[in-house]
């Protein structure tokens, strides 16, 4: 064979390959997430679909979240963090502030099919900062009511047909609490465990009465405010003065299942496990304990970590993922119990029919989200041990939102 | 002979010479670069600091929460002081009276095995305030329950609990072999005198037990100031901030909230010199008692 | 002795009493990791579990969705507890060696700063250990986790090591030295053989410390998979999760057991290296 013909059989062989037909190597993605409830089991059966439909592989890591951000902080900057993060949307201001998320422009977002129109408009604002985009939500974890039949109908809570009755105010929700309370018994709690320092339930209070961490120009602190103090004294009362509350660090979740709570205020993500645990219970929208029935939410949000250079075919695998999930979204909602923050699930029949997932979907209007500021994350590791010893009755509520009050000022930029 | 210990000398660093580099490196080190940082404003992620002086510990001074660790920990390290002492002692001579003496000191010493977080998960599932078993039986028994890891009263005396449970072993095996070490003859001739049991044990067997008294009072202040396991796992600081420790105010302060690791340095070094105090002041005790 | 033979027995059985009640927190642990997961919040309180499953075992050993992979977790600490004691006992040895049987320029020095150094509290080289390990690239790596945990362990067996040679007589070495042996041949094929009882109480005591470290792990490794057991069991159990019971004490259990093996096999050994640590000390 001459030299030419090798050259031509080389040059004709290189253009064939990779032959016709047989895929690239999918490129695996590294993917940190919090979801270590039950949520978790049905992120990875959904991350198994989408593997065997894409061939993507997804390298998911899971930490708790109070432990998870400070790992991304430290891991970003060393170069050492993942190509896709669910966040908090109240994470996205500081992290976005820090420099450890990249920008997401609103064009590359488009054209990837994600529009602002086809989203509920808290879920879609949260994941902006000062007039950047870092992160596209996902769904809406929120507050409901749970109310345990068996425990209620023991204390004659129940309407004519078995159903439990639901609160209407502060005063009846009292009310009924004290008629469950018993020696080891609770009627009402906030909170999945370690109540006394569940920020999440205490931020939902100080909302329905109109108050925040921060006041509404985010310059200082506003617990110490009025509306905050009438939260806080309830706050102090729930185990202390009307004693309708579990201790500080009680397992309410576990309370809940062996029939030893009531009423109980926590996160929608605990219902499916309620029922692989086969507790009768209810689920009603949070009551309007104080001005409105605010519904305290926090939307998940994917989030690109900024990788010290941008490696192409692993950002394109991320956005598939996140284009996949995002249309499978009712899929999670149904297993997981999270509303979809994007709207197309929302008429899904199998969602609407579920009597739990339709009571969730119909808090929309009420939700809110936290404060879009750099130190909210900072505020709330402050606000735990505070709220905790005003729940434990250690410190009276005035002087301890005041001091907390202090705290918070005293953060620095 | 000078040649010989030149010799030696060179042959003596070879053999030093790899554990004295994991000792300089990993020990030596950092502790003094402790100190240098402690004078500054790093931080996590800034690349660059500047020597702030005095700074980070006069700050120290205003933080009341760290006082309050402060405070904490000294009540820790001080009423876990007793317990830690008497229950492994008092064991220590019911064991020795008592029949399959090897049996027993194997029981009691097995939770000494284990991990402080899985001492910490074991008590705080027997510990929850509604569906424990320790306040099951506590109820049935008429008692009334407490939630002990959150009434800022008990929560403490709880991890106080909690670590003696898990210690006494170790601590029953030292003072075992600290009686095996009290000769016979001493308690024969105290018997013969007509001593009774309690009088035996204030002349003969506590004097003589001292050094051994001493060595556990050492071990379990030093690492007494640095709880932390423990009150990661079953309190978090918490109720509020009656459980919070020094070493935990210091991990939160580097790895948590703002990753000051100047600020940390300042108050580890603070934890340090208390520590080095402490120590000095049992070694000259210690020193004046090893005499009898 | 005059104590009667019906005093022992009742001692006997009081003390057999309050063994039981000592070991009832790890009973409770096992019974619950052993539990069907609706039994497990149940009262009053059952302490035999029936029906009896594995699928706590299973989950925390093999299922991905945990959150910190408990299996890998166990592998990790394995690996990172044997590292430790290999290079505790062979710098220790290697390091009190000289300093009982040598004299040379400035052995009184290096001694105090090694054994002084055991008053350092770990905490206090925390952050700059941190930022070292961090600058050598050694974060979430088996290395970043074993030469700091042995570190940790060095001066405490280079004290133990030294007592021990001091007490051991020195007619083999002399000998030896006299038929031509260098040290290092004395070192290894006279002090070492004879050394073994010490050194398996060095060994068992770094392993102890370097499987149960805690703090430092927590903040020295940034990738879960990395994670050794004691913080894969701590994070298991979080602020806000519905996590059940039931594999957080299966993975108690299984992080109690390597040391339960250790103690059951080697419970004289242990003692031993305490009686020795304790009493010299």
């Amino acid at each position: 064979m001459n030299r030419r013909a090798f050259l031509a059989g080389a040059a004709a062989a290189t253009a064939a390959w990779p032959p016709r037909g047989a895929a690239q190597p999918k490129p695996s993605i590294t993917y940190w997430n919090g979801l270590t409830g039950a949520d978790g089991k049905v992120m990875d059966e959904l991350i198994e679909r989408f593997t065997r439909e894409t061939g993507i592989r997804i390298e998911q890591q899971r930490l708790p979240w109070a432990e998870l951000y400070p790992k991304l902080q430290v891991s970003v900057p060393a170069g050492e963090g993942p190509d896709l993060a669910l966040i908090h949307t109240v994470e996205v201001p500081h992290f976005a502030n820090d420099g450890v998320l990249e920008t997401i422009d609103d064009a590359t977002a488009a054209a990837k099919g994600f529009r602002g129109d086809d989203y509920l408009p808290a879920t879609w604002q949260g994941g902006t900062f000062q007039g950047k985009r870092y992160s596209l939500p996902l769904d809406v974890p929120q507050h409901v009511l749970y109310l345990n039949v068996k425990v209620m109908k023991d204390a004659g809570l129940t309407g004519a047909d078995g159903k439990p009755k639901v609160p209407a105010s502060r005063d009846e929700l009292v009310s009924m609490a004290k008629k469950m309370t018993k020696a080891d018994s609770f009627g009402f709690a906030i909170g999945t465990s370690n109540p006394g320092r569940y920020t999440w339930g205490f931020h939902n209070l100080l909302w329905q009465n109109g108050a925040n961490i921060y006041t509404a120009d985010l310059k200082r602190a506003g617990v110490g405010d009025p509306a905050a103090l009438e939260a806080a004294e309830f706050w102090a009362g729930l185990a202390g003065g009307l004693g309708i509350a579990p201790p500080a660090n009680a397992n309410c979740r576990d309370a809940f299942i062996a029939n030893r709570l009531g009423m109980w205020i926590a996160g929608s993500w605990n219902f499916t496990g309620l029922r692989e645990a086969k507790i009768d219970f209810t689920a009603a929208p949070v009551p309007k304990l104080f001005k409105q029935p605010v519904v305290w939410s926090m939307p998940h949000q994917y989030a690109f970590p900024k990788p010290k250079s941008v490696d192409r075919a692993k950002r394109d695998a991320a956005w598939t993922h996140i284009r996949w999930m995002t249309d499978h979204v009712a899929e999670w909602t149904l297993k997981a119990g999270q509303v979809s923050a994007s709207r197309k699930a929302h008429t899904d029949p199998r969602i609407t029919g579920d009597p739990v997932l339709k009571t969730l979907l119909g808090q929309a209007p009420n939700w809110q989200v936290g404060q879009p500021t750099p130190k909210w994350v900072a505020a709330e590791n402050l606000t735990r041990p505070v709220i905790e010893s005003v729940y434990t009755g250690q410190k009276p509520a005035k002087a301890a939102m005041e001091d907390l009050a202090r705290q918070i000022n005293a953060l620095p930029d | 002979m000078r040649r010989r210990r030149r010799r030696q000398t060179g042959t003596a660093y070879l053999f030093l010479l790899p554990g004295l580099l994991l000792f300089v490196v990993f020990r030596l080190y950092p502790l003094l670069e402790g100190l240098r940082m402690s004078f500054t404003n790093a931080r996590l992620g800034r690349a660059t600091y500047q020597y702030v002086g005095l700074a980070n510990y006069t700050r120290l001074a205003e933080d009341t929460r760290f006082g309050v660790s402060l405070w904490n920990t000294a009540f820790y390290t001080v009423a876990s002081t007793l317990p830690i002492l008497a229950v492994p002692l008092g064991l220590a001579l019911a064991l020795n009276r008592g029949a399959l003496r090897n049996v027993l000191r194997g029981v009691f010493f097995f939770p000494f095995t284990l991990s402080v977080v899985t001492v910490g998960l074991a008590w705080l599932w027997l510990l929850d305030p509604v569906v424990g078993p320790f306040n099951y039986y506590l109820r049935a028994l008429g008692v009334p329950a407490r939630s002990w890891l959150a009434d800022p009263a008990t929560a403490m005396w709880a991890i106080i609990g909690t670590t003696v449970w898990w210690v006494t072993g170790y601590y029953l095996v030292v003072y075992l072999a600290g009686l095996q070490d009290i000769p016979r003859e001493l308690y024969e001739a105290a018997a013969l005198d007509g001593a009774g049991g309690w009088r035996t044990f204030w002349t003969i067997t506590l004097p003589l037990l001292r050094p051994v008294l001493l060595f556990v009072v050492v071990t379990h202040v030093i690492g007494s100031f640095q709880i932390f396991g423990q009150v990661f796992v079953l309190t978090m600081g918490g109720p509020g901030d009656a459980t919070r420790t020094v070493v935990q105010h210091l991990y939160e302060t580097a790895f948590q909230n703002f990753f000051q690791f100047g600020a940390a340095s300042a108050m580890a070094w603070v934890l340090f010199a208390i520590i080095m105090v402490f120590s000095i002041l049992q070694f000259r005790l210690l020193r004046g008692h090893t005499e009898y | 002795m005059r104590r009667s033979r019906v005093q022992t027995l009742v001692l006997t059985l009081a003390l057999g009493a309050l063994a039981v009640l000592w070991l009832a927190p790890i009973v409770w642990v096992m019974v619950t990791s052993l539990k069907v997961t609706a039994d497990i919040v149940r009262l009053p309180p059952e302490w035999i579990p029936w029906p009896m499953t594995a699928e706590h075992y299973r989950e925390v050993l093999f299922s991905s969705s945990r959150t910190a992979r408990i299996g890998r977790a166990f592998a990790n600490s394995l690996v990172i507890a044997l590292g430790a004691v290999v290079i505790v006992v062979l710098t220790a040895a290697m390091a009190a060696y000289p300093l009982a049987r040598m004299r040379f320029a400035g052995r009184d020095v290096v001694f105090t700063l090694v054994v002084g150094s055991l008053m350092i509290p770990n905490a206090v080289v925390l952050v700059p250990q941190y930022v070292l390990v961090q600058r050598l690239g050694w974060l979430s790596t088996y290395q970043g986790l074993i030469v700091p945990e042995a570190a940790m362990t060095f001066a405490f067996g280079v004290f133990l090591l030294r007592q021990f040679f001091l007490t051991m007589p020195g007619d083999l070495e002399e000998a030896a030295r006299i038929d031509g042996a260098n040290a290092w041949q004395i070192f290894t094929r006279i002090v070492l053989p004879l050394s073994q009882p010490v050194l398996a109480a060095l060994a068992i005591f770094a392993f102890r410390s370097a499987w149960n470290d805690f703090l430092w792990p927590l903040i020295a490794v940034n990738k879960p998979e990395m994670f050794p057991l004691p913080v894969a069991l701590a994070l298991l159990r979080s602020a806000y999760s519905s996590e059940s019971y039931g594999p957080i004490m299966a993975g108690a259990a299984l992080s109690a057991l390597p040391l339960l093996v250790v103690f059951i096999v080697a419970n004289q050994r242990i003692v031993e290296g305490v009686r020795v640590s304790g009493l010299k000390g």
